[in-house]
């Protein structure tokens, strides 16, 4: 019996081992080499993709009881191709995997993205709220049918408890993800006129988040959030660097230039910096006694603890 | 200067106007509450705004005292092309009601998509006007304002003023799952700050707008054309009405209930016209040429 977390080499991953250090032998697969600076606590498989057979034979050799499936790429810098093969395919193959070799749990991560940023957008988006994001966004199409993968993986192996978060942005001192590179910018793109809300969570929190549904027998999709809500403005002044207006029209044409060099976010990403998608994860803190150490601002301010990284 | 802009601005919203304004507010460590709201923006949007409120539509308010503390939802009649109306009812809580409080106005939903003025609004505690957020704020026991008209009231033209268009269903629903005791507010003044003679439709769809006026001064005289005329406004807040019933009832039974609320809302506002002090001058020229 033994505890298998995919995306190993990631920063969240590493804050996840952490905490279930000293328990259960722990197996990490990842794409990417293990940095050296954080060894793996137990043994780590580099593959080449999700779906090759070397998973199925990991799965063989060390019998995953838990599997928590954070190797997500989440990283824009790829084409739809890519990353629709890694998220979508490579998911379905492992969740494959965890239905032949039976596994008791599996913990999986999702994001809020799935919900679109839309003028419309109620404050506090529970989980049975539809899944606008395709339609607005077609890019963002391997997020939500990620998310389709899961949720149905979910009815229809209940032998499996699966439990899925939708987490909010997560930053942190240690995270190299998007929002964290662009919070820690000295200077970074707003758009002009609009300044929506926005949540935030701690590195720590999330962490925390996902051992607790590691640990807990619920299962179902859940919200996870920090503490409160901030204009995006007002948290990049907190995070240390300067808001840069730009209207809009220039900027959606500027950003697309910009995305086809691979320079910056790509397009699709704007509107959430547009209109607010405000998830609510009252459920989440109801029923797993979920919350969270760090609030908004603390959380922006950690960002400060480290320089701004080139991964 | 600063003396003529504090004359014209008026005095800083007081700490205690600003304690209570936050003490309702419910704001998290950043001091927003989920929607956006800033108490400290809005009481200095209020500052300013003020300035409309005393000196150019010079506001004068009966009854706030029926309002009651905790939920409530204030239901006013739309007319005026802005929403002037709405403002002026937002800056007689904060400013004259005691306790002071924020209102959330319940917004089109178009409104998000306008730069500037969606960030204003929101950081005032103006949200989408989805039923969601009506809900989950009446949880929060806030003071949410309606326009049961919607554009239909705002949108209608010189000929129709304080007459109340077809009224939506979805707050008395809202307020029985809620138990929210609905105030009728009756707006007199707001209504010909814009007389609209014409509404150009095709040139508003074109624009993504819900109407487009067009009045005497507007668009002739180009940005000075949309000054609001300086119309004295009464506001009139009514006795609290508190549904009580199943919220799930058949629409024929609220239909009955939001006639209920636009008659008596519709009988406030002819009382309120009534009561206006008429202009001397147009007596005395009704008058003229008879013994």
């Amino acid at each position: 019996m033994s505890v298998l977390i995919t995306g190993a080499a990631g920063a969240l991953a590493a804050l996840v081992t952490q905490r279930l250090e000293g328990g259960e032998p722990l197996v990490g697969v990842d794409l990417r080499p293990m940095r050296a600076e954080r060894p793996f606590p137990g043994d780590y498989i580099q593959l080449n993709r999700y779906s090759s057979r070397r998973m199925a034979d990991v799965f063989r050799k060390y019998k995953p009881r838990l599997v928590i499936h954070l190797g997500v790429r989440a990283g824009f810098q790829r084409s739809m191709q890519d990353r629709y093969t890694n998220n979508v395919l490579g998911t379905r193959h492992l969740l494959q995997l965890c239905e032949r070799y039976p596994v008791q749990r599996v913990v999986a991560l999702s994001t809020y993205h799935v919900y679109g940023a839309h003028q419309h957008n109620a404050v506090g988006i529970r989980e049975d709220a539809p899944l606008r994001a395709s339609q607005i966004f077609p890019e963002l199409a391997d997020a939500v049918e990620l998310d389709h993968t899961l949720t149905t993986f979910m009815w229809r192996q209940r032998q499996v408890s699966t439990i899925v978060l939708r987490p909010c942005n997560v930053i942190g001192p240690t995270l190299n993800n998007q929002i964290s590179r662009l919070l820690r910018s000295q200077r970074s793109p707003r758009l002009l006129g609009f300044d929506p809300m926005l949540q935030f969570m701690h590195e720590d929190d999330a962490a925390r988040a996902i051992a607790l549904a590691c640990q807990s027998n619920r299962w179902g999709v859940y919200n996870v959030a920090g503490e409160g809500t901030i204009p995006y403005e007002e948290a990049i002044r907190h995070a240390g660097g300067r808001p840069v207006p730009i209207p809009s029209f220039p900027a959606y044409v500027a950003v697309s230039l910009l995305w086809r060099l691979r320079l910056i976010f790509p397009q699709h990403l704007m509107d959430y910096f547009r209109y607010p998608t405000v998830i609510d994860d009252s459920s989440f803190r109801k029923e797993l006694g979920f919350e969270p150490n760090h609030n908004t601002l603390e959380t922006l301010a950690s960002l400060r603890l480290s320089p701004p990284r080139r991964s | 200067m600063p003396g003529l802009i504090q004359r014209l601005v008026g005095p800083p919203i007081s700490p205690e106007t600003l304690a209570a304004l936050k003490a309702t507010s419910a704001v998290n460590s950043a001091g927003y509450d989920p929607w956006g709201l800033n108490p400290e923006y809005a009481a200095e949007a209020t500052r300013y705004f003020s300035f409309l409120y005393r000196h150019w539509l010079r506001v004068e308010t009966h009854g706030l005292e029926n309002v009651p503390q905790g939920r409530v939802m204030l239901v006013p009649n739309h007319g005026g092309q802005l929403p002037l109306d709405g403002m002026m009812v937002g800056l007689a809580m904060a400013l004259e009601a005691s306790p002071p409080r924020v209102v959330r106005g319940m917004v089109e939903r178009w409104f998000p998509s306008l730069p500037f003025v969606s960030t204003l609004f929101v950081r005032c505690g103006q949200v989408v006007g989805d039923p969601e957020n009506c809900e989950a704020l009446l949880r929060r026991e806030q003071c949410i304002m309606v326009f049961p008209e919607g554009v239909r009231g705002s949108g209608k033209l010189w000929s129709e003023r304080y007459r109340l268009q077809e009224f939506g269903s979805g707050f008395v629903r809202i307020a029985l799952e809620t138990r929210t005791p609905i105030v009728p507010v009756a707006i007199i003044g707001c209504e010909e700050t814009y007389p609209a003679i014409y509404n150009a439709k095709t040139l508003a769809k074109l624009m993504d707008a819900p109407y487009l006026p067009v009045t005497p001064t507007w668009p002739l005289l180009g940005p000075l054309g949309a000054l609001p005329l300086p119309v004295k406004v009464q506001l009139y807040f009514g006795k609290p009405i508190l549904f009580s019933g199943d919220p799930d009832e058949p629409d024929e039974k609220t239909h009955a209930r939001v006639e209920q609320v636009k008659s008596t809302l519709q009988g406030m506002i002819d009382e309120g016209l009534r009561a206006r002090p008429r202009l001397k001058a147009l007596d005395r020229l009704a008058r003229w040429g008879r013994p």
